[in-house]
């Protein structure tokens, strides 16, 4: 996979996603409504599903076919579907106030950690003119980027967001650096994420009704 | 062999079995029990049959078992059944009082054991990628455990937890996509190349930088669920809010599992890149997090958070020693690992009975208790002693194995400033423990349980743990000698 030339459709095509995968995250940090972090996770998951489409044609590899179904079906679809129905619309979100830095603050800090992805990962480590320089340094960008949107961003519904983007990140990596990742172990992600959704939706809801409970409780001490 | 591997990996599923089909605290806890003993008998005979022989490799290196894997698969085994014994009683009580309901119940027991038996698969597969999942799915597992109690404060602790491990765990996976991708020069085509150890035998083939990442990814990434420093901020809270069992298990068998998976990096980049570089992160990140434990227990309060702290303590101490290398090192690192876990598991097992009987967490609230609950009191004296690192008991001969490790490979600065720390750890946590075990407990108070025999099999986990580590202090029994060396030759010098 890693001797792909920048230059071939495939690696055009590839350098394409990433390049509109690392916006989508930004796009993400710069916005302050849930709906819209739902949206722009699961646009992002569309994109990384045709990239691993790419990478299936490009390799006439059957495992990765059936990866980025998965990625279209899960990622792309039921995962933003089931976080609009569950969380977004039942607890009735809507703009995020929970924020310890300024839009622009963190914006300018994403463009840093993005300028650091490119300073650490492109000169030594890969081969120049391979589709892996192009993409990794965008995928190690898109990494940072969600990390940093969890530590900025307080609510545990915009935290679970910025984790799958991480998990985006690592998956753009994975497909651009090993290809040849066994079938079961990628399986096994998947049902990972999928599960991990599942708990940390119970929690959000847990903690948000306990939360409401508590301020109404607030409320009721102080009416006097 | 292949058998016996698997039945040690799905044994403790004989609890979420129970559990499904309705059973009481009591039965499933006793079902728990049975399967973890059958782990635990699984893995010493996996450990007999392995013998310094070739390892157990199966199905392309999805299974594979070695002395290293046996070792951890033995003492995870072991402190799930002693946490399983230690849950018959303290869940039980919990039922009879309603503080758990019928549904909470079953739920600790399908999740409970689910963990056990994830960790114990992570122990047993060679495949990298594989243990970055089964690692993973046995976060999920526990923080079902840690959010049990349903109270804000509880689910917050186990959002913290889910939320930074499963971050972490996933930059390890990137970690390992980075070591996978060091091996390009190999063409790692089939399930075969992603093997461990496939990658350590072809060690001089990978491309060094991208290696020197992916350890140190590796080591940020499953330090996370090790709890070193400055990674470590979930620990204390999953560990205060979680059933004492649970935490017993988190802090004696998952911490066990992360340093685990950063042995098995190690190895591999001490192959390729010499000892320089892998010594550098692991003495930082050790040192880093024996600085940060003994610093927040000098502060009293919760006692499962000061035990909590004791272990990234004692996880840091671990990383040290694997930073001071040589036979020595590695083998203090391996015998220090399983004496912390029987330790620990004593130490929050007792905790258990203790927040039962005084209803408090408080180390302040809690007096006399060696008037009030002797075995309990005593149990708690002697394995916060042992915790500390005083003889008899085994951390004593361990830390001393791995002082003498420092004095022997790096500058003598490194051991003495472990022991200086090791000197405010002892001092911070024996002021806290001090204070509970003596004095005069207040007033009478109820036994939470339902009958003496609820009351003995709640004792019988701590004397067996104390009993084992008083055997460890005396002395290294010939058979667990073997083991370790055998383990130090399959990491390599």
């Amino acid at each position: 996979m890693e001797n792909l030339a920048a230059t071939s459709t495939a690696g055009v095509l590839l350098a394409l996603s990433g390049v509109l995968i690392l916006l989508l995250a930004f796009a993400c940090l710069a916005s302050k409504l849930f709906n819209r972090y739902v949206a722009y996770y699961g646009a992002q998951s569309v994109v990384l599903s045709f990239a691993a489409a790419t990478a299936a044609v490009a390799f006439h590899s059957a495992e990765l076919w059936i990866l980025a179904a998965l990625t279209l079906a899960v990622k792309g679809i039921a995962i933003p579907v089931a976080a609009r129905r569950l969380l977004v619309r039942r607890l009735a979100l809507k703009r995020d106030a929970a924020m310890s830095t300024g839009l622009s603050t963190s914006l300018i800090a994403g463009g840093a950690l993005t300028a650091f992805a490119y300073l650490v990962i492109r000169p030594a480590l890969l081969p120049h003119g391979t589709v892996a320089a192009a993409v990794v340094p965008l995928s190690t960008a898109v990494i940072l980027l969600g990390s940093l949107s969890m530590v900025v961003r307080r609510h545990t519904v915009a935290q679970l967001i910025g984790w799958l983007i991480v998990e985006n990140g690592v998956f753009l990596g994975a497909i651009t650096l090993v290809a040849t990742f066994p079938f079961i172990v990628e399986a096994g992600i998947f049902l990972d994420i999928v599960a991990g959704v599942l708990i940390m939706v119970v929690f959000v809801s847990g903690l948000t009704r306990q939360l409401a409970e508590a301020s109404a409780a607030e409320l009721r001490e102080l009416r006097g | 062999m292949t058998a016996l591997a698997i039945l040690a990996a799905l044994s403790p599923l004989a609890g979420p079995a129970a559990a499904i089909a309705d059973a009481r605290a009591r039965l499933a806890g006793i079902a728990q029990a049975a399967g973890a003993a059958i782990a635990l008998g699984c893995s010493l005979a996996l450990l007999v049959m392995l013998d310094g022989r070739a390892p157990l490799f199966a199905w392309d290196g999805f299974l594979y078992v070695d002395s290293l894997g046996g070792f951890f698969l033995m003492t995870v085994a072991g402190v799930t059944l002693l946490a399983a014994v230690g849950s018959i009683g303290y869940i039980a009580a919990q039922e009879d009082s309603g503080e758990l309901g019928r549904f909470q119940v079953r739920l600790y027991f399908t999740f409970f054991g689910l963990f056990a038996s994830l960790m114990l698969a992570a122990l047993e597969t060679g495949n990298l990628g594989l243990l970055f999942v089964l690692v993973e799915a046995s976060t999920l597992a526990s923080a079902a455990l840690v959010g049990l109690e349903g109270r804000a404060r509880s689910l917050e602790a186990a959002w913290k937890y889910v939320i930074i491990s499963s971050l972490g765990v996933t930059i390890a996976l990137a970690g390992t996509l980075f070591l996978f991708y060091s091996g390009s020069a190999l063409h790692l085509g089939s399930n075969l190349g992603l093997t461990w150890p496939y990658l350590l035998a072809h060690a001089t083939a990978l491309a060094p930088q991208a290696l020197r990442l992916a350890f140190l990814l590796a080591v940020v990434g499953y330090g996370t669920k090790v709890g070193l420093a400055p990674m470590h901020t979930w620990l204390p809270d999953a560990h205060a809010e979680a059933p004492s069992p649970a935490s017993a298990m988190l802090s004696a068998a998952l911490l066990n599992t992360g340093m685990y998976a950063i042995i098995r990096f190690l190895a591999i980049a001490q192959a390729r890149l010499g000892h320089t570089y892998p010594r550098a992160v692991l003495l930082s990140f050790g040192f880093a997090s024996i600085v940060i434990g003994a610093l927040f227990m000098v502060r009293r309060g919760n006692f499962k958070r000061l035990f909590a702290y004791s272990s990234v303590e004692h996880m840091g101490i671990i990383a040290v020693a694997l930073g001071f290398g040589g036979v020595l090192g590695l083998y203090g690192a391996l015998l220090q690992t399983l004496n912390h876990a029987l330790a620990k598991a004593v130490l929050f097992l007792s905790s258990g009975d203790v927040s039962l009987r005084y209803q408090t967490r408080e180390a302040a609230q809690v007096s006399g208790l060696l008037a009030a609950v002797p075995v309990t009191g005593g149990a708690l004296l002697l394995a916060s002693f042992a915790v500390l690192g005083s003889p008899p008991f085994g951390l004593f001969l361990s830390e001393l194995t791995i002082v003498r490790a420092g004095f022997a490979s790096a500058s003598p600065v490194f051991p003495l400033l472990l022991l200086a720390l090791l000197g405010l750890a002892f001092v911070a946590f024996a002021r806290s423990t001090a204070g509970m075990v003596t004095g005069r407990p207040p007033g009478r108070l109820a036994s939470p349980y339902r009958d003496r025999a609820a009351v003995a099999v709640t004792a019988a986990p701590l004397v067996l743990g104390l009993a084992a580590l008083l055997v460890l202090g005396l002395w290294v029994p010939a058979g667990l000698d073997t083991i370790l060396r055998h383990s130090v030759a399959v990491i390599g010098l």
